[in-house]
């Protein structure tokens, strides 16, 4: 690219350091998982995948791990209708008072959760929403929404307004515009944006800690009191697990990028 | 004329973006089955225009009647309208006949009836081997066309073009304009066409109207308009121009004279006042052979030429008339162009258009 | 615009249910910092006057401040060899970068937590080499905290200062060689004033995400070093001090708001969320 402009060696190495430092903690996981000790340490003697089987034998990670998917699925069809419907409003109206919607819907992205758990606590506590699927599932939703917003917002940037004109002039409705012409154009955006929100929520762990105890018992609020109670290797192996499951997420999201633009 | 064409009138339409006018109080009628062409630079608010009569912008003032029915609240997708629009909007993630089955989709049309209908309209177009193609495997002017037979499919009141043919090259552009002529006059329908490209809207329409900065300055059949602009950028824009003005004196009964330092002019017409500007062709200009007279006779020398294949476009410099434009065919021309070489121009009485001053911009 | 409805009534469900279940909820935050225990400004007068509260702020802010920088620093030199590289090579790097960015909070902390502790990876690998005799204490105080966050943070940094450096024009720095300056020179006198937009832009960035850092410091830090959220999650679980835990909570997102609107002043802030593009 810059025809002979390249980085000095100090600068090289300390790239290379800072790439090491970023992956090695989520690879040094997968050996833990299968040490054949019964506390955390890299294989002594052999691998095993003993510490699998007991997470995979326990209904209290498996019970956690269900919960967790249908909250995620749940809260992502809910980011999705929502942000997918505002992005497109807010992009065929575009002026000045979209733009301050669109900014509203940005917001759990600003400001931390810390701020809106203790809100929802409270909030919660009067609807009889705590401990609630429905709660857990309204709260990782409305906080799912601006990844969902972000990515169909940009994959209609792409898209050639003069289609939705045309199809108006044809005599299509609205909802048949939708249906037929832009939906089918902006379909990876919003599949982009499902991938994230179910990621946001699955991993989603400090409003669960203030709006959920013993009903609603996600996969991460397990892990939480795992590293608290006892650090075992099976822990290592759920990381393992959910390190998978985020790489496969973000492999789809990229095959859908390069579906998109090539 | 076919029963299914409609009459459209614009009265007094007009479109402000806050301070700024786009369209400024712009009335004109379309009759039935004629080819209307909206002819101007851009910023003219042609492209505004037709944009209000398909409804997807709504009018600040005036209306949009339809056979005298007034459609301006009407939104788009009930009005019946075909539309083109420029760079074509096909939907490409729909094979050719998937799009121009679209508006019939959108009436809910059964299946057997809407690919009956489709074939008809790929026939019309002489698209029948590509139903299946996608829009990006097309060439321009095929994809021309799967926008004009997807505008036609479903018998629309109407048939909007926008800048139909801008993003041909400009031997294609030539062939569809005779395709699309001759299109229009088999099905007899409305069309209102927008263009930039004064060769275009002479060569299509059966009128032609001339917009600049959101006003009508003229509108006409084409021939009229190229021989009797009203306005000097009628007759800029349209073709090339040479511009005299001058002092009226000696008004005689059809005709006055018009003064230019020490040349006198005879021209044709009534006077509009004290000063007059002449709008003078270059192709209505002869050199004059040595002895040969002519009404009006200017002398000068070749200031610049240039060679075009089938003719030659000469610069002359003239004492009182400024430079002016000649055209000479190239094939048996009387002279062989040099610089500096001195000739005599002459052109009749009627060579002449009186043109008025256009009004500033607002 | 009559004709605009159904497009308006889009926006009602997101619009709806953003303000009913997180616009409201976090306006009662902030109402309850006023009248908690008492009305009045009594919890914000803490802020002066209560030596906890000072100490948690202080130590927010310098953890912040000090995992900033090193994440500016360590952002800049990836972006920089990400910037340089050939196209191929650098799908790999953005790879490396971006897939920890997607990894849970919680799984890294866990990571860190193996890797740092008395018997973590780290120090056994340190004493069996000969390196140290007595295992280094990285985790449960200050220093694990910032390693955590900072790992978290690079990613973070790394996108704006790529997007700024990636609109330079080679050209430009061709230029420069060709008018004779060395290669520090052009670093310093060019490259660096032109991709300084997106270093202001990750500064920012990275600093509001910390202030706000729960899960990190609670686990890396083990809970000897407080942090504003831990303590706000302190006070109203443990202590049931709505009143005081409230006011830091909103102070934390008027302080964010704040930065925010400085920030889109000088940097354009739609480029840096994506919308719109």
């Amino acid at each position: 690219m810059t025809g002979g402009y390249a980085p000095g060696r100090f600068v090289r190495l300390l790239a290379w350091a800072t790439l090491l430092y970023l992956l090695l903690p989520i690879t040094i996981i997968l050996p833990v998982s299968l040490t054949d000790q019964r506390f955390l340490s890299l294989p002594a003697e052999r691998l095993s995948l003993q510490h699998y089987a007991s997470l995979i034998a326990s209904p209290a990670w498996r019970g956690a791990i269900w919960q967790s998917f249908w909250i995620a699925l749940a809260s992502t069809a809910l980011a999705v209708l929502a942000g997918t419907l505002c992005a497109l409003g807010c992009w065929r109206l575009s002026r000045r008072s979209t733009e301050v919607v669109r900014a509203l819907m940005l917001l759990p992205l600003i400001i931390p959760s810390i701020v809106y758990a203790i809100g929802l606590y409270r909030y919660f506590g009067r609807l009889d929403l705590l401990d609630r699927f429905l709660g857990v599932v309204l709260a990782h939703g409305v906080t799912g929404i601006p990844y969902v917003v972000i990515t169909v917002s940009t994959a209609l940037a792409a898209f050639d307004a003069r289609l939705e004109q045309a199809a108006r002039g044809m005599g299509a409705s609205l909802s048949q515009t939708l249906r037929w012409v832009i939906l089918p154009r902006i379909a990876p955006g919003i599949l982009s944006g499902a991938i994230f929100a179910f990621i946001h929520s699955w991993d989603e762990l400090v409003l669960v800690l203030f709006i959920a105890s013993r009903q609603v018992f996600t996969l991460p609020r397990k892990i939480w009191d795992g590293i608290n109670e006892n650090l075992d290797p099976a822990m290592a192996a759920v990381a393992v697990l959910l390190i998978g499951l985020t790489l496969v997420l973000l492999l789809a999201d990229l095959a859908l990028r390069r579906a998109r633009d090539g | 004329m076919s029963a299914a064409a409609h009459a459209l009138a614009l009265h007094r339409l007009g479109k402000r973006y806050g301070a700024v006018a786009a369209v400024d109080d712009v009335s004109l009628g379309v009759e039935r089955g004629e080819f209307l062409t909206l002819l101007g630079p851009s910023g003219s608010g042609k492209t505004t225009i037709l944009m209000m009569i398909a409804g997807f912008t709504e009018p600040s003032s005036g209306a949009v009647r339809l056979d005298g029915r007034d459609i301006t609240g009407l939104p788009p997708e009930r009005r019946d309208f075909g539309m083109v629009f420029q760079g074509y909007a096909l939907f490409p993630h729909l094979t050719v006949a998937e799009n121009i089955a679209f508006p019939l989709r959108v009436r809910g049309l059964g299946r057997a009836a809407r690919e009956a209908k489709v074939r008809g309209a790929l026939d019309l177009v002489q698209l029948a081997g590509l139903a299946e193609r996608r829009p990006a495997q097309l060439s321009g002017g095929q994809q021309q066309r799967v926008a004009l037979a997807r505008a036609l499919v479903f018998d629309p009141n109407l048939l909007l073009l926008d800048e139909p043919l801008s993003a041909l090259d400009k031997k294609l552009r030539a062939e569809l304009q005779e395709e699309l002529r001759a299109l229009h006059r088999r099905i007899g329908r409305t069309f209102v066409n927008v263009t930039h490209d004064q060769e275009e809207a002479l060569s299509l329409s059966d009128k032609v109207a001339i917009l600049n900065h959101g006003r009508l300055i003229q509108i006409g059949q084409p021939a009229a308009l190229y021989e009797r602009p009203a306005t000097r950028f009628v007759a800029g824009f349209l073709g090339t121009s040479n511009f005299l003005a001058g002092a009226v004196m000696d008004v005689a009964e059809g005709g006055f004279t018009l003064a230019l330092g020490a040349t006198r002019l005879v021209q044709e017409g009534a006077p509009p006042g004290a000063r007059a500007l002449l709008s003078l062709r270059p192709e209505k200009i002869a050199l004059l052979a040595p002895g040969e007279r002519a009404t009006n006779e200017v002398a000068g020398h070749i200031a610049g030429w240039l060679y075009l294949g089938a003719g030659y476009a000469l610069q002359v410099a003239t004492a009182d008339c400024g430079e002016v434009r000649v055209t000479l065919p190239a094939w048996r021309a009387p002279i062989a162009p040099a610089t500096g070489l001195p000739v005599r121009l002459g052109w009749p009485a009627d060579a002449a258009v009186v043109v008025a001053e256009d009004a500033d911009a607002p | 615009m009559r004709r605009d409805l159904g497009w308006w009534a889009l926006l009602a469900p997101a619009f709806l249910l953003m303000t009913a279940f997180y616009l409201a909820p976090i306006l009662q935050v902030l109402a309850i910092s006023f009248t908690e225990p008492t009305p009045g400004l009594g919890n914000y007068e803490r802020l002066l006057t209560n030596p906890a509260v000072q100490r948690v702020i202080g130590t927010t802010l310098r953890i912040c401040l000090i995992t900033t920088l090193i994440s500016l620093a360590l952002g800049y030199a990836l972006a920089y060899v990400i910037a340089l590289a050939s196209p191929r090579a650098r799908r790999w790097w953005l790879l490396g970068v971006l897939v920890p960015l997607w990894i849970s909070v919680l799984v890294r902390a866990f990571a860190w937590v193996t890797l740092l502790r008395r018997q973590g990876l780290v120090n056994q690998g340190l004493q069996s080499l000969g390196a140290i005799e007595a295992p280094l204490a990285l985790v449960w105080n200050e220093t694990g905290i910032v390693i955590g966050m900072v790992h978290y943070m690079v990613p973070y940094a790394v996108l704006p200062i790529l997007g700024a450096m990636r609109e330079i024009d080679p050209r430009v720095l061709a230029a420069a060689r060709g008018l004779g300056a060395s290669r520090g020179t052009v670093f310093f006198r060019v490259f660096l004033p032109l991709s300084a937009p997106g270093l202001a832009a990750a500064a920012m960035l990275v600093f509001i995400v910390t202030l706000g850092f729960y899960i990190t410091p609670a686990i890396l830090g083990g809970g000897k070093t407080l942090m504003a959220a831990e303590w706000i999650k302190l006070q109203i679980l443990d202590l049931v001090r709505w009143g005081l835990g409230a006011m830091l909570a909103s102070v934390m997102v008027v302080t964010i708001l704040v930065l925010l609107g400085i920030f889109s002043r000088v940097v354009n802030l739609r480029r840096l969320f994506g919308a719109g593009a």
